[in-house]
């Protein structure tokens, strides 16, 4: 009966009802779709620079997980040293860049029978390998978004590059020029921001990795097997600050909206609390009717939620191809616990007030 | 009226035991209630002395103003006194914690008021249900069959309080006051929103309920007729019942 109660109540003002519900689910879409998209993000990055195909790479000292953040780049030489090591099978040097002619994509500068030598070399959709200076590979993804053609010149770092052909997504980066126009263009002639070495097996990595250590003792030296588990947004400065920032701006949608909305219930059901307490309804028995109303309302805005998640995923990744957008189950039980907590939260004022209604003044309610 | 004898009422799970007038449902002793509004004060009741025997059906009557319905909020508890003493079912209401007198209302007292004060959302059948709910024996199909039976709502259950006139209204508003088997039945002017018809048949069963099930009422009104339904009318005014008091 308390439970027909709660349910009739919940859908006696379906409009109010509605418009809780979508806030919920709003907060639940926003913490998983932000929470996904930078996962998601540093996922398929991980992914591709694992994708590589190298053992080992080697940065500057202090150097980001993320490659492109990494400041002053090494001298290309050191190569050489890298080469002369036991294990050592090839070693590529690679310039990034970031390019943000339209949107935010990260150049590789690449030695291309270098960067074969570790990588297997590209599979290709479309046309062939980098023959000019002013040649660029990019990958079928960013092709796809970009509707990009082999043959076409694309501006970007204030250049026209020829699109020589259109490879595999999952090397590295989208967008692949010679080393030595990216150099040129950046300014760092003779410069590499990473070495990927490939050594003659892999079970080797841990022994060259100490030895790397030992000849470029301030230098950073990442197995590639461990990239996948680095690439955190705890490892990104700000990262983690703007998603929790969102998600404190999804929690505070669900948490007011809920508090007004329970705020309005409580006021248009006065007389209603005034006659539940002339029954010999107890404090604990309203306030625990009134909570148990917004779980079901947060129920039902976690399911819309679950459900707008997935289908604004399907429109953002149609939208943009090159978006990887990751939803987890773990991340999914988060969203669901933070609304309901939320929620509940937003409902306590409410229904504490409720229950300390005077009954004879609740009763005379217009 | 005999007079009753005083003894040492038994302990009831919850509530204080007293001293108490064992034949007595309902006393008060020089019962006050005063309303504050900043530096105003109205004294509602004035030292209110009101006794009821088990199985009386009582109206108070009196012009608007005079305290009948404070009267009522005091006894069932909705209300806390300002002075004196009132004693349900052996329980000195001024002794418990406002929880305390939660549960008392709960397990002893119940109540209908003049604007029916149904849930909107259940439909009548839910209305008597909930209170059964909240009384917290759980639902009981014999008492609830006996209940609706009795105020010929066995047809209407499954209707909301919309879709009922006024007397099925008040009808169901009886029932949800009586399901729980209370010591006392408060009515806060019960025929008061309606019309002649209804408010017969709304009083004739409020006394087969004192006459057959043997349910203490204890009716307000201002209108005389509906105070001729009861056994006895006790009138007040100005806080004070100046009439109607059982002889020693």
């Amino acid at each position: 009966m308390i439970g027909e109660m709660i349910l009739r109540n919940v859908f006696h003002r379906p409009v109010r009802t509605a418009i809780s519900v979508i806030a919920v689910g709003v907060e639940v879409m926003l913490v998983i779709l932000v929470v996904g998209l930078t996962s998601g993000l540093l996922h398929e990055t991980a992914k591709r620079v694992e994708g590589v195909g190298a053992d080992l790479m080697l940065q500057p000292p202090s150097a980001s997980v993320f490659m492109a953040f990494s400041g002053a780049p090494m001298p290309i030489k050191i190569r050489e040293k890298l080469e002369e090591m036991k294990y050592v099978r090839a070693v590529a040097p690679v310039l990034l860049q970031f390019n943000a002619s339209g949107g935010l994509d990260i150049v590789y500068g690449i030695e291309q029978e270098t960067f074969k030598a570790v990588s297997g070399g590209f599979v290709f959709h479309e046309g062939g390998e980098l023959s000019a200076p002013n040649d660029i590979l990019v990958d079928d993804w960013y092709a796809k978004a970009k509707q990009v053609k082999v043959g076409q010149t694309l501006r970007m770092l204030d250049n026209d590059f020829h699109v020589a052909g259109i490879v595999e997504h999952g090397k590295g980066a989208r967008l692949f020029v010679p080393i030595q126009t990216l150099q040129e263009l950046s300014g760092a002639r003779d410069k590499a921001s990473v070495f990927f070495i490939k050594l003659t097996r892999p079970e080797h990595t841990a022994a060259v990795a100490d030895e790397l250590r030992k000849v470029f003792p301030r230098y950073e030296i990442r197995p590639l097997k461990d990239f996948l588990s680095l690439m955190t947004s705890s490892n990104l400065p700000g990262l983690e600050t703007f998603i929790n920032s969102m998600i404190a701006l999804a929690v505070s949608i669900g948490f007011l909206v809920i508090f007004l909305s329970m705020y309005t219930i409580i006021i248009e059901r006065t007389r209603e609390i005034g006659v539940l307490k002339s029954l010999g309804a107890s404090k604990g028995f309203i306030v625990r009717a009134l909570l148990s109303e917004t779980a079901v309302i947060c129920g039902i805005g976690i399911v819309l939620g679950i459900g707008m998640t997935f289908g604004m995923r399907a429109v953002l990744t149609r939208v943009f191809p090159t978006l990887t957008i990751l939803v987890t189950v773990d991340w999914v039980l988060r969203a669901t616990l933070i609304a309901v907590v939320g929620g509940l939260v937003g409902a306590s004022y409410p229904a504490w007030l409720a229950s300390r209604k005077d009954p004879i003044e609740a009763l005379s309610y217009e | 009226m005999q007079n009753a004898a005083t003894i040492l009422a038994p302990a009831i799970e919850g509530f204080l035991p007293g001293e108490w007038d064992v034949d007595l449902i309902l006393k008060t002793d020089n019962l006050w209630k005063v309303y504050r509004s900043g530096k105003l004060e109205v004294s509602a009741l004035r030292g209110v002395n009101f006794e009821v025997l088990p199985g009386e059906f009582v109206a108070v009557m009196g012009p608007s103003g005079c305290g009948k319905s404070s009267l009522l909020y005091v006894i069932g508890g909705l209300a806390q006194a300002t002075r004196g003493h009132v004693l349900v079912d052996g329980n000195d209401m001024m002794a418990l914690s406002d929880a305390a007198r939660t549960k008392l209302r709960r397990h002893k007292v119940g109540f209908v008021f003049q604007r029916f004060n149904l849930l909107p959302t259940l439909d009548a059948y839910g209305n008597i249900a909930i209170a059964q709910h909240i009384h917290g024996n759980g639902f009981d199909p014999h008492r609830f069959e006996v209940v609706t039976s009795m105020l010929k709502l066995t047809d209407r259950l499954h209707h909301k309080p919309s879709e009922l006139s006024g007397g099925e209204q008040q009808r169901v508003a009886i029932a949800r006051a009586i399901i729980n088997e209370p010591k006392i039945l408060l009515a806060d002017e019960p025929t008061g929103n309606l019309d002649t018809k209804n408010s017969e048949i709304v009083l004739g069963m409020l006394r087969q309920l004192n006459r057959d099930l043997g349910q203490t009422i204890v009716m307000i009104t201002h209108n005389p007729e509906a105070a001729a339904y009861a056994g006895r009318v006790v009138h007040m005014r100005d806080g004070v019942i100046v009439d109607g008091v059982p002889e020693d």
